[in-house]
């Protein structure tokens, strides 16, 4: 008899605690659901210069570096249709469209370099900022005319 | 055996003329650099050293001359499967026993790697430290040089002390220095001589009587070897990697037979993938050099029959980044 109210009341618990799960997963998915958040970026940053000019050697190097590390996501060409982009909670944005190619250099190196949720943080993998920089100047040319 | 020897100073020499090759190259890519320098009249601001001469730490049973960059973080699982000489029977290896490493290693301060690895076959246990003395850059120095070494340690049980007389006859010690140079975006060579040593040497007794006791020893405590290894880039993901060992000392017995291995390399931004094919069973460098049985280009048969073509394993190394 012991045992049996025993029982009962463990999973009465796990009731309990399904449902606490339940609800947060429910959160989980809204924030899917949800647009992409607004990613600030500190003004200092949004209006560094670019050092590195976009000259064929630089776009060679961004354009290298974006095929090893940004594409598995972003897609080959931007369009956040990569093969890894289907399992990710956050959607890569369109990286192609003229709204978000009007950020400031400045503002895609530091996205890049901190990164956020699914969006890695560069700033090691690509360890050299010039590097970053030149993928930043490879990325403009991924901007359809 | 007189083969061997002749083989062993004929690719000492080679590396020799490679590396001096190498130093030659550099004083052309000088003169080039100046020309195309003067043309567009654009002073490049400092010299940095070349990155990514290889992707990985690995270049299939080697150490790169790679180190990674402080606060990194990397697990490594590397397999060696069986001999591919079976076929069907044990579809060419992969169904014989495999043998197993797993390794972590961190980067704590720049240029510095530290390691720990765990082997199945012997149940050896590795620690290793690789620090990048020399980074290849243009005006500066022409090859990238980095210092490599291995301690690994038996933990086989032996509770009558058959397999070891003293516990630190378990002990081997490795230690290489890495010279490679980065010839284009597609093209780098290394070279790296090694010195593998062993505390204890099987041996016998050859004459023990009044006058005094010899001892014939099977080995040498030290050996020494050198290994080349090259990779060509196919593209940004992908590979062709090279590598050849070659021992140098001549043992007395239970000469080990030299290493080419060859295979592509596939990489994302966090992993790399190696699969290959070559002689070397074993996964530590020290061990390799000194006890490697399979031969590349022939061998005798149990029975004396001598068999073209050599004895190759299908392997693979799989590293994980977490930086
Ligand atoms: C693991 C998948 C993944 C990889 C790899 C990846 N990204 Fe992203 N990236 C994302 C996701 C997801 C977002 C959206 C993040 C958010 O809005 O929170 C994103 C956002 C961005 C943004 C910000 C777009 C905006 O809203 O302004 C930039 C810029 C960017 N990525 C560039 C890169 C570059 C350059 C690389 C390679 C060096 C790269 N990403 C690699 C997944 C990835």
């Amino acid at each position: 008899m012991k045992t049996k109210k025993h029982i009962k009341m463990k999973s009465k618990l796990t009731l309990a605690t399904s449902l606490i799960a339940l609800s947060i997963m429910s959160f989980a998915f809204t924030s899917i659901v949800q647009k992409t958040k607004p990613w600030p970026v500190p003004e200092k940053n949004a209006k560094t210069p670019n050092p590195v000019k976009a000259d064929k050697e630089s776009l060679a190097t961004g354009k290298s570096l974006w095929n090893l590390h940004c594409a598995s996501c972003h897609g080959k060409t931007g369009l956040g249709d990569g093969s890894k982009a289907a399992q990710l909670k956050t959607q890569p944005q369109d990286l192609t469209t003229s709204s978000l190619q009007s950020q400031s250099d400045g503002s895609l190196f530091y996205k890049i370099s901190e990164g956020r949720d699914d969006m890695p943080s560069f700033k090691k993998k690509i360890s050299d900022p010039e590097d970053l920089w030149s993928v930043v100047n490879y990325m403009r040319t991924l901007k359809k005319s | 055996m007189k083969l061997k020897i002749n083989i062993g100073k004929r690719l000492l020499t080679t590396s020799v003329c490679l590396a001096a090759c190498l130093f030659l190259m550099q004083t052309t890519a000088f003169a080039q650099d100046t020309t195309a320098a003067a043309k567009d009249a654009v002073i490049p601001a400092k010299a940095k050293p070349v990155k990514n001469t290889f992707q990985s730490i690995w270049i299939i049973d080697n150490q790169t001359v790679m180190v990674p960059v402080k606060g990194t973080f990397e697990m490594d699982i590397q397999h060696r499967f069986g001999t591919v000489n079976n076929g069907y029977s044990d579809f060419w290896g992969l169904y014989a026993s495999s043998n197993i490493r797993i390794g972590v290693d961190y980067a704590p301060i720049n240029n510095l790697y530290l390691g720990l690895g765990f082997e199945k076959y012997n149940e050896i246990w590795d620690g290793s430290a690789k620090y990048a003395l020399i980074k290849q850059t243009r005006g500066i120095s022409p090859v990238s040089i980095t210092y490599y070494g291995n301690l690994s340690l038996d933990t086989r049980k032996d509770p009558t002390n058959s397999l070891f007389t003293h516990y630190t006859d378990r002990i081997l010690s490795f230690n290489e220095i890495i010279i490679a140079r980065k010839f284009s975006d597609k093209f780098s060579v290394q070279i790296s001589p090694s010195i593998t040593h062993q505390n204890a040497v099987p041996g016998y007794l050859t004459k023990n009587d009044s006058t005094g006791r010899t001892i014939f020893e099977e080995m040498k405590h030290d050996h020494f070897a050198i290994s080349v290894a090259g990779r060509y880039k196919l593209g940004d993901a992908t590979a062709l990697l090279i590598d050849y060992d070659q021992p140098l000392t001549k043992e007395p017995t239970n000469n080990p037979n030299p290493n080419l291995s060859f295979g592509f390399e596939f990489s994302t931004s966090g992993h790399t993938f190696q699969l290959f094919m070559g002689n070397y069973s074993l996964l530590n460098p020290g061990k390799n050099a000194l006890f490697n049985t399979n031969n590349p280009f022939d061998y005798t048969q149990t029975g004396g029959t001598k068999v073209k073509g050599g004895k190759f394993l299908i392997g693979f190394n799989i590293t994980r980044l977490w930086n």
